[in-house]
């Protein structure tokens, strides 16, 4: 047996015999680890899922919302402010000859009521051009098309979860009627499955699609929450952002309205992200910390009890040094037990909230998680293991 | 082999009190010699023995092992002659409990930096079984009787192969019979290993045993 295998088993001797013990001591960095790794895979699946969201809109997709997006509200706050936009707006950024296609967005929500159950859902009403700059594709039937918002049909796409949800199966949805908060509609289409949904930004899959005319049967101001567009790929993005800019201040003050590329929206949520994470590991940094100390108290009273043992190594030719490294493994050995089964519980909560909310563990929690934990470990078991190696052996022998 | 040259050891109890545990006091063991230390509890042989033993430091004078004076070694080194050249025996046996027979016998090759010329693992079962420990290798010390613990603590002294056995009260927590027995094995070492002997007792039938008596008495040898 080689000599670290040794002290290795020297100290976790103890642990065999004292579960209980072990376990409570560790459980300080338990519950640090724990709460380090799962907040940090809330933050991470979280942003992973917004920016997947503004991902799938790929190159070329611009917004314009009300208010100030990327400012101090941060996004979000716009659509808090409400419709801002009406017709006028639409037709008036219809003749930027840069933009290649347009659609205005408004929602409504509300109870749908299909043939197996009644459900809480959106509809979003935009012109028939938003399937494609959302990049949709359609799975069953079809979506809806210019003659539909022209004659304010009351047509609706549905998002597959929702149909399933209503109707027990998307192609029992098709063709049939839903009505929401009393209104009537036909479901023309169920588009393939976007992924992605439970928190935050919009779950496609849960949503309605419909023409943005029809959407004023329940909005009488006819306002919408922003537009998408997309640009003339052979003209620079800087130029459309100009051009739109320009026909909106005829219109608007300057900080009435934003234009925002999906890139700017994800290096915004990168930006808070990365705050808030930081944020959460600080506040749990500091059970780490609680737990650290726990592993030190309970350090200090083994080399109490160990006194007379380590008298006896001593006396046999262990140097201090020895001892050291042997109380230094053993409050280790403590901290990255408690880290391991921090891990393990972390890994089981995301498993378990993972159906409702984006969270996501990658390898770098792993190793922070243990890294972090042994760390701890060496920084509260150095000085009782340095007590311990610093004693007098005729001393420490003598001890009982 | 070792010699202490007025060696004298004492505690400051305060500005003007010293407590002599040990005043000025020369001896030598030569080697293959058995020596018993022989006085009345608190006159101060425990404390030799522990300067013998290297566990302690005087407060002056000079202890010098096989012309090495112990003054200009550091602690590691102090440590590894602990390991190599001395075996120690105690009254309480000083095993430790949560470690086998075998792997408190083989505690000590654990902490060598010397190279051994064996494999301990086999040494210590080969000591076990002439010592008649046979099948007693994995219990725990509280399994087995006082006299078996302290055959254990011998086996551990002798796993590296040391030049000199200190045994302090080696029958103290022992009946009559079991101590004559640790006894004649610690003259069979002696005799036939040529093993270098010092206890340190109160009994003068254990005393006995050594080729040579050493009195110490309120802190003196004598």
């Amino acid at each position: 047996m080689s000599y670290f295998l040794f002290i290795v088993q020297s100290a976790l001797e103890d642990f065999r015999r004292n579960k209980m013990q072990t376990f409570l001591t560790s459980l300080g960095i338990l519950i640090g680890v724990f709460a380090v790794v799962t907040l940090t895979a809330m933050g991470l699946g979280l942003k992973k899922y917004i920016t997947d969201q503004f991902d799938a809109l790929g190159s070329n997709t611009l917004f314009v919302a009300p208010g100030k997006l990327l400012g101090s509200g941060g996004m979000g706050a716009s659509s808090l402010l409400g419709n801002r936009f009406d017709l006028k707006d639409l037709n008036s950024l219809k003749r930027v000859r840069s933009i290649k296609a347009i659609t205005p967005l408004a929602s409504k929500s509300g109870t749908a009521k299909g043939t197996k159950k009644s459900e809480f859902s959106t509809i979003f009403f935009s012109s028939d051009v938003f399937f494609d700059i959302s990049g949709f594709e359609i799975d069953k039937g079809r979506f809806f098309d210019k003659r539909d918002v022209d004659k304010r049909a009351k047509v609706l796409v549905a998002g597959p979860k929702i149909a399933e949800k209503l109707f027990g199966s998307i192609s029992e949805a098709l063709d049939k009627k839903v009505s929401i908060d009393n209104v009537s509609f036909i479901i023309i289409g169920v588009i393939k499955s976007k992924g992605g949904g439970g928190f935050g930004g919009p779950d496609y899959d849960s949503y309605f699609f419909g023409p943005y005319t029809t959407g004023f049967i329940f909005d009488p101001d006819k306002k919408f929450i922003r537009f998408a567009l997309k640009t003339d790929e052979n003209i620079k993005i800087e130029t459309v952002k100009e051009e739109v800019k320009t026909q909106m201040l005829k219109r608007y003050k300057d900080d009435e309205f934003s234009i925002v590329e999906p890139t700017e929206i994800l290096s915004v949520v990168n930006g808070i992200f990365g705050i808030l994470n930081l944020v959460l590991v600080a506040i749990a940094s500091i059970s780490l910390l609680v737990g650290g100390i726990g592993i030190m108290n309970i350090m200090y009273v083994t080399v109490s009890d160990k006194t007379k043992e380590v008298g006896i190594r001593r006396a046999i030719g262990a140097r201090k040094n020895d001892i050291l490294f042997q109380f230094i493994v053993e409050a280790v050995a403590l901290s990255i037990l408690g880290g391991a089964l921090g891990l393990g519980l972390a890994y089981v909560g995301i498993l378990i909230v993972q159906p409702f909310f984006p969270a996501y563990m990658d390898f770098t929690s792993v190793a922070l998680a243990l890294g972090v934990s042994s760390t701890i470990g060496i920084i509260f078991g150095v000085l009782p293991a340095r007590k311990a190696a610093n004693l007098e052996p005729v001393e420490a022998i003598r001890y009982e | 082999m070792i010699k202490l040259d007025k060696v004298v050891k004492s505690y400051k109890i305060d500005e003007e009190t010293t407590f002599y545990a040990l005043r000025e006091s020369s001896i030598e063991i030569k080697e293959k010699e058995f020596v018993s230390i022989i006085g009345p509890s608190g006159s101060g042989k425990s404390t030799l023995m522990h300067l013998i033993g290297l566990l302690d430091k005087p407060s002056q004078g000079e202890i010098i092992i096989q012309g090495r004076r112990i003054s200009g070694l550091n602690d590691d080194q102090i440590s590894s002659l602990r390991n190599e050249f001395i075996g120690f025996v105690f009254q309480q046996f000083n095993l430790i409990p949560k470690l086998t027979v075998l792997e408190n016998i083989l505690l000590p090759s654990f902490y060598t930096r010397k190279k051994l010329e064996y494999d301990p693992k086999e040494k210590a079962m080969e000591l076990i079984k002439r010592f008649g420990l046979l099948g007693k290798e994995n219990s725990y010390p509280n399994k087995i009787s006082g006299g078996q613990q302290q055959r254990v603590s011998i086996l551990r002294a002798l796993i590296m192969e040391p030049k000199m056995i200190l045994a302090d009260e080696p029958t103290g927590n022992l009946d009559s019979k079991t101590g004559t027995e640790i006894m004649e094995l610690l003259k069979t070492l002696n005799e036939e290993e040529k093993i270098t002997i010092a206890i340190v007792t109160h009994e003068a039938d254990i005393a006995k045993y050594g080729k040579r008596t050493i009195h110490v008495k309120d802190g003196r040898v004598i």
